[in-house]
């Protein structure tokens, strides 16, 4: 029994303004062991965005316990909080979240500038290069995010996200911006990236690619709907 | 008009979130509004406004330009006989009034107050047409040559001293000797022309004949006095030019015949000047003024230009919101109202507190510049101050509306609508920005360390050590108020009485009969007998116990002795820097000095050398190093009418307690002047302490300005980049990380902000160079260094602040569309 | 002929950064007559916020003719647009978009100040009051919108759009801010407008309610398709 890369148990997130509380997420309980393709889906509003964003220590639950790689995240300060989404995992964004001002190779380089322990600039540009050619990028390394089209954007968004190599890719409605032959293939290099060994969390509304995914968590109205698994590593 | 109302409510709902913005807002623009209103409103007056006389641009005053052999001036004041003369002749001018300045003893009044007095013929209250509060002015019958002993007192005069009191007229006051009967009482509204000195009030006004002048002094052609003016009504057919033809050969050919036995005057000569009262009242006042407009100007300038990037900023933050309106049907124009509501609000109460800060400002100058500027007793809030108020708010709200809706980027304003857009509807350029940043460092530098260095001089002369004490240390001058003064001998008894009195005070410690060395020291021309070098130190009698009540420290020789006194021994006592001007070794002891007399006086001691601020050495060699100046004391005599009284601490002898004890001893004597060395000591550090309070006022408020303009120009900024924040913090970046990047991002527009305030500098060094260069020594590196820090500081903290909303909060925060 | 609200013919819309072109919307036909409810739907990334922007002239599109009501609007100066949105357009948006500093009453009656010619306080009373009655939220007009559930803040959203008398009412994914009972209700009240008439474009990727409307269109990567066609994409 390998401890899980994620663990939520009882999870719950209140959002309040002046005297209105909206409970966004109720009593989640939820684990993504290591190689699983999980995907989150469910109506707008359904709370599969906070979910992942707590989930990628964006925010913070208001009740409940999140473990990460079995460390409990309410012990943990912002820097500390810092350092694992820097280390151990990569987000991907409907609107990519590149950075205009950086080159494509900056920007996929930027999370090993941010590490503690730094890297030799030989081996960011291994990396980096290495990340650029598994999403079929490399010659568009000396661009800038500008020049690119939204897919291809997409792709150096999944190529800084996996440059840490972190435990997880966290992947917020990647086909959000794109055309249906740009989702496509983005959904099919996540896979791609999956069969390879990586853990991948998605959330999406979109029925067809979260039918992709080997488990499915339906939410609504802030709860867990149901839950379809394929694998036997699951202790539920 | 319901609309204008509605959004005015609207606008101020809004603001009211948000207070710490509008009390910057109102602080800034109050405080830099309120002193330009006080600046617009001194050059109106000191420039535009006439002054309150009829006919005030017939009104002009005549000066007497004493021309040497070599065509220079000597002087600008008249002879006594001169003024007469020009008086009598009755050419030029309608109608002309001479006066002459002076300041007495009322011996009459129980606290026998020391007044400004004014000797005048009758024609100058009449062609002022003075408004009177009580009685008349002076009549035909009070004319020259006519020796009638009436009195006219000035409204504070009749207030303070005679407690308003309104049976004043024909009470008798008596100075001098004479006394004097009151006739009239001015009008609290008069406004007394300063002819003499900017702040003077002429407190009592009798008729010319009575002036101090000795006989000797009317008569000669020879003597000049500055206390004589002449005033006059120009006739309306006699240009100011014209007057000068008129009178120069009049006054020069009655001068040439009054000198002619003087072999000293030879191809000297009079040439007659003719200048309106409102010149000469102006004086040197118009720069100050023109100055000081600049000046507030400059301050108004950085105070806008750092409000516009606090609008900026707030444009950023309200974007939403705007969007929002937009969406459902707003216009430019809408958009443009609802912030010219906001901005109008702001203004509105900004000029309010700029009329509370201008009305204070009014008072400040009225107590503490009535010697520096003419007229401040006339600075009012009248209608210009009003109407400039009015054009400033409107110009104001105007501008900030007009550049808030400018940033907007109408087109892309719906992008923020949708709630996962990324797009921004502002549009300031990065380029913009660092320029703004990089000018707002560099004048900021400039302007604190300016600022800086003043203060520091300021301070360093406040501070300076006097080498005497002024504690508890007061000076009395005696006054003697009758025709004929008493000879030396006939005073010795009267004076050793009073001072038999004085020590007998019981708050009387000690008691010296010589004045304070604040009261003055003069020039005199001395020659070292020995090899007949002529020197010119600055001399003092003093008593035996003169130097032991200052606390001025005998380091050679010997001290007076009453002996020394009595006998009218010459003997002299010298300061180091005297001893080290004399000798090299400066040993001195025994040498002999010639004031010109037959008898020389011989050096018995040398004392340390003191430092009387405002006072600089004159070196003729001009050598750098300042080595003080050079003094010199001799005995005092037992006659003398001067002391120094050394009362017990926490003590104090009232002026109207002195004048009792002088009238026990001989009536004929009265307390000229009784003041704390003290307040001699402010006062002549005045403008010292003036310019240290200011610099520190201002190199505060500059201080403050940078910070809120760095504040607003950094707090849009990262605004912009608040996704791109966002986006970092999710792949890992710490806080650490983002606000290292952010003052990166800015270091660079710092450092040419740096460069350019050394650009600055260097300019001002080409084009001031006489005056900085002084200040250009090693010893203001610090200084530079010290405002370095500051203003890095203060760019460090408006880098962190606007960013200590994004970076302390989960990243989420920053990834989300709206707050 | 004359109740034809809406007409879109040929429109297209392009984005361009750099040296990338985007082409967002191709070729859409699109024509909603008086009392139609419609809604648009597809997957995430089809044109749909991009063809709602351009029906609500917050957007300009790059080629086509666009008519409201029988005025052409497609090439208009941002003033112009700004009162066509005023007069003919209500908006509804997913994140309700009120603004928080002023009370509910004056959300709703913001429209109205942007009148070219603004009616009278007794009028704008009137109809912000009618208007809170339709969604029945008459009971919170002296509320703050931050003071309101999701859900009612989404039918303030509702009044406000409709107090201008709009030609028509676009609605952008209104039930994804909000849970699903919120969500019910909040089209129970836009179907029970369009009951009563008004002409509703709805926006919405949930397959649920795009239902509920009379017409469904369905747009995939930027052009309009069948019901067929989308089925085969899926």
């Amino acid at each position: 029994m390998t401890t899980p890369i994620i663990k939520v148990q009882q999870l719950g997130k209140v959002f309040s303004t002046n005297d209105m509380l909206t409970h966004a997420l109720q009593g989640i309980e939820l684990e993504i062991q290591q190689g699983e393709y999980i995907s989150i889906s469910g109506p707008s509003g359904c709370g599969k965005s906070t979910l992942l964003s707590i989930m990628g220590l964006l925010d913070f639950p208001t009740t409940g316990k999140l473990f990460f790689e079995g460390k409990d995240i309410s012990q943990l300060s912002m820097e500390q909080t810092a350092a694992i989404r820097n280390k151990k995992i990569g987000f991907i964004f409907q609107q990519f979240n590149l950075i205009d001002e950086l080159s494509i190779y900056d920007n996929i380089a930027l999370p090993l500038r941010y590490a503690k322990q730094p890297t030799s600039d030989k081996k960011i540009k291994e990396k980096v290069d290495y990340c650029l050619d598994v999403v079929g990028m490399l010659s568009k390394a000396g661009r800038r995010p500008t020049q690119l089209s939204g897919g291809q954007q997409q792709c150096i968004a999944i190529a800084r996200a996996l440059v840490a190599e972190p435990s997880i890719l966290l992947v917020d409605e990647p086909t959000g911006n794109l055309d249906s032959k740009n989702s496509d293939q983005i959904m099919a290099t996540l896979e791609a990236l999956n069969n390879q060994g990586t853990t991948l969390c998605v959330v999406t509304h979109d029925i067809r690619y979260a039918e992709m995914a080997k488990r499915k968590v339906y939410l609504l109205d802030g709860r867990i709907l149901g839950q379809t698994r394929f694998d036997h590593q699951s202790m539920y | 008009m319901r609309i204008l109302i509605r959004q005015h409510k609207q606008a101020w709902a809004s603001l009211k979130k948000k207070p710490g913005f509008v009390l910057t807002v109102l602080m800034t623009m109050g405080i830099t509004l309120g002193a330009l209103l006080c600046a617009i409103t001194l050059n109106y007056l000191l420039l535009v406004e006439p002054l309150p006389y009829p006919d005030q641009d017939r009104l002009f005053v005549a000066e007497h330009g004493v021309t040497g052999a070599k065509k220079e001036t000597k002087g600008l004041a008249f002879t006594y006989p001169g003024l007469v003369h020009l008086y009598k002749s009755k050419a030029a001018f309608e109608q002309a009034a001479i006066m002459s300045y002076g300041e007495d003893v009322i011996v009459s009044h129980n606290s026998q107050p020391l007044v400004n007095t004014a000797y005048i013929t009758p024609e100058l209250h009449q062609i002022l047409a003075s408004p009177l509060a009580l009685g008349r002015m002076f009549e035909a019958s009070e004319a020259m040559d006519t020796h009638n002993p009436v009195a006219m007192l000035s409204y504070n005069t009749w207030q303070q001293e005679f407690n308003g009191n309104v049976d004043i007229l024909e009470q008798k006051i008596n100075i001098r000797g004479v006394s004097y009967r009151i006739v009239g009482v001015l009008a609290e509204h008069f406004i007394e022309p300063e002819l003499e000195e900017i702040g003077r009030e002429t407190q009592v006004w009798l008729p010319f004949d009575f002036n101090s002048a000795g006989e000797g002094q009317r008569q000669s052609f020879g003597n000049i006095s500055g206390n004589l003016k002449f005033i006059g009504l120009l006739n309306k057919e006699v240009s100011q030019s014209q007057a000068v033809q008129l009178l120069t050969p009049l006054v020069n050919d009655r001068w040439q015949e009054g000198v002619a036995e003087i072999s000293f005057f030879k191809g000297w000569s009079i040439d007659m000047r003719v200048r309106p009262v409102k010149e000469v009242m102006l004086g040197q006042s118009e720069s100050i003024a023109i100055m000081l407009l600049a000046g507030v100007v400059g301050l108004v300038l950085i105070a806008c230009a750092n409000i516009s990037n606090l609008f900026m900023a707030r444009t950023a933050e309200k974007q939403r919101q705007m969007a929002i309106q937009a969406a459902i049907g707003a216009t430019k124009k809408h958009l443009f109202k609802a912030m010219l509501a906001e901005t109008s609000i702001l203004m509105f109460m900004s000029i309010i507190l700029a009329l509370v800060i201008a009305k204070s400002g009014f008072y400040i100058m009225q107590q503490y510049l009535g010697a520096v500027l003419p007229r401040v007793n006339e600075l009012s809030l009248n209608p210009i101050t009003f109407g400039c108020a009015v054009l400033v708010t409107v110009v104001f709200a105007l501008f900030f509306a007009k550049l808030s809706t400018r940033m907007i980027n109408y087109r892309a304003l719906n992008t923020t609508l949708q709630s996962s857009g990324k797009g921004s509807g502002l549009q300031v350029s990065k380029k913009t920005r660092q320029v703004l940043i990089a000018s707002q460092v560099a004048l900021a530098t400039v302007l604190v360390f300016a600022n800086f260095s003043l203060l520091k001089d300021a301070v360093k002369t406040i501070n300076a050590p006097l080498g005497f004490t002024t504690t508890n240390i007061s000076t009395l001058r005696l006054n003697f108020s009758s025709t004929d003064s008493p000879s030396q001998e006939e005073s010795i008894p009267i004076m050793a009485g009073i001072m038999e009195k004085l020590e007998a005070l019981p708050q009387v410690e000690s008691l010296s009969q010589s004045g304070s060395p604040l009261d003055g020291f003069y020039l005199r021309a001395l020659t070292n007998v020995a090899n007949n070098e002529r020197y010119t130190p600055f001399l003092k009698g003093a008593d035996q116990r003169y130097f032991n009540m200052i606390e001025q420290p005998l380091l050679q020789g010997d001290n007076f002795t009453r002996v020394d006194r009595q006998d009218g021994n010459n003997v002299m006592i010298v300061n180091q820097a005297f001893a080290k001007q004399l000798k090299a070794d400066g040993d001195v002891l025994g040498l002999q000095l010639s004031m010109g007399g037959p008898d020389p006086h011989k050096i018995i001691g040398i004392v340390k050398d003191i430092a009387i601020p405002g006072e600089t050495a004159i070196e003729d060699d001009g050598s750098a190093e300042y080595t003080g100046v050079p003094r010199a004391y001799v005995a005092s005599r037992l006659g003398a009418q001067t002391f120094m009284l050394k009362l017990k601490s926490g003590q104090s002898v009232s002026r109207e307690q002195l004048g009792k004890l002088l009238a026990e001893v001989d009536s004929r004597y009265a307390v000229f002047s009784f003041n704390s060395a003290d307040d001699i000591l402010t006062q002549r550090l005045f403008s010292e302490i003036t310019t240290a309070v200011t610099t520190a006022v201002l190199a505060g408020l500059v201080f403050l300005l940078a910070g809120i303009g760095l504040y607003g120009i950094l707090s849009y900024g990262t605004q912009l980049r608040r996704f791109e924040l966002g986006a970092r913090m999710a792949i890992g970046a710490t806080k650490q990380h983002l606000v290292t990047m952010i003052i990166n991002d800015n270091a660079k527009s710092v450092l040419v902000g740096f460069i350019g305030s050394v650009v600055l500098f260097a300019l001002a060094y080409i084009g001031l160079s006489e005056y900085i260069q002084p200040f250009l020594t090693w010893q203001v590196l610090p200084m530079i260094v010290a405002t370095l820090i500051l203003i890095t500081l203060v760019t460090l903290f408006a880098c962190y602040w606007p960013l200590r909303k994004y970076i302390n909060k989960p990243a989420i925060f920053s990834l989300r569309g709206s707050d | 002929m004359t109740d034809i609200k809406i007409e879109m013919k040929n429109i297209g819309k392009v984005f361009e950064t750099d040296d990338v072109e985007t082409h967002a919307l191709k070729d859409v036909d699109i024509v909603i007559r008086a009392g139609e409810y419609v809604s648009i739907s597809g997957p995430s990334g089809c044109g749909k916020s991009t063809l709602l922007s351009l029906l609500g002239l917050l957007d300009e599109s790059t080629s086509g003719s666009y008519v409201i009501e029988g005025h052409d609007v497609s090439h208009l100066s941002l003033d112009e647009a700004a009162h066509i949105r005023n007069e003919k357009i209500g908006f509804v948006f997913q994140s309700f978009n009120l603004i928080d500093e002023i009370s509910v009453f004056d959300n709703v009656a913001l429209p109205l100040q942007y009148k070219k010619e603004i009616p009278t306080d007794e009028f704008i009373k009137e109809r912000v009051e009618a208007c809170l009655k339709m969604v029945e939220m008459s009971h919170r007009a002296d509320h703050k919108p931050n003071q309101l559930s999701g859900g009612q803040q989404q039918r303030i959203a509702i009044a406000r759009a409709l107090v201008a008398d709009p030609a028509i009412l676009l609605v952008d994914e209104p039930t994804g801010n909000l849970d699903s009972q919120s969500g019910d209700t909040v089209m129970a009240v836009l179907a029970e407008l369009n009951k009563n008439g008004t002409t509703i474009c709805m926006v919405t990727h949930d397959a649920r309610y795009a239902d509920m409307a009379k017409i469904q269109l369905k747009l995939l990567d930027g052009q309009i398709v069948n019901d067929e066609a989308l089925k085969v994409a899926v």
